[in-house]
């Protein structure tokens, strides 16, 4: 698994996952701003909520896809040290409230009405997960 | 109510702006790094290594002029 990423990243593994988390992290931001136009929170005249729902839904994934990634690179390369507890702990917590929301979106639409909750609960866990590690290399470089 | 033609156009508008964060992100980030890939780090430690060796046949030739006198 390490020989791969090494691979896959040509010797940068640090680098590359700072770059999909940082990039997943701004993509998130962009979340909270499709989806307040979704709920009506927003009503700019250019774009409606519907689609403003369907962007949300289709970046959503996109996220989730490189999440999953840097997940995998994380653990396959750096594995879970004791010096980063709280980043473990925060990612192991995001990838759970993650993929629960999908649980909710795809499945148990009756829990439906903590979508919200989940959702602020994904993105605050990102800003930790990415504070305790990409936040702090890119401090140091 | 907008045509679907107009949700779509919204849709892909979306889209690109997302486009345009990610290529943002991986620009400022990247930037960020410098030139710090691991093809030049290794540069910068066979050049030290090389730099280490020289210090040190310096200094055995020293030694052996010194022992000489």
């Amino acid at each position: 698994m390490e020989d791969l990423i090494e691979t896959l990243t040509r010797g940068n593994p640090t680098e590359v996952k700072v770059v999909l988390a940082s990039v997943a992290l701004a993509l998130a931001v962009y979340q909270v701003v499709l989806i307040s136009v979704a709920y009506g929170k927003l009503r700019p005249p250019f774009l409606a909520g519907r689609p403003a729902s369907q962007a949300h839904r289709a970046v959503g994934d996109t996220i989730a896809v490189v999440l999953v990634v840097v997940a995998t690179m994380c653990v396959g390369y750096f594995g879970i040290e004791d010096d980063a507890a709280l980043h473990a702990a925060a990612a192991i917590a995001l990838l759970t409230v993650l993929a629960l929301k999908i649980l909710v979106i795809r499945r148990w639409h009756a829990m439906g009405r903590f979508l919200p909750a989940l959702g602020i609960s994904v993105w605050l866990l990102l800003a930790l997960t990415w504070l305790t590690s990409a936040g702090d290399f890119l401090r140091g470089s | 109510m907008a045509a679907p033609q107009s949700h779509t156009r919204q849709m892909i508008g979306s889209l690109v702006v997302a486009l345009l964060i990610v290529a943002v992100a991986v620009g400022v980030v990247t930037a960020k790094f410098g030139p710090t890939s691991a093809a030049e780090q290794e540069a910068v430690e066979e050049r030290i290594k090389q730099r280490e060796e020289r210090l040190e046949e310096r200094r055995e030739l020293l030694e052996e002029r010194r022992e000489e006198q």
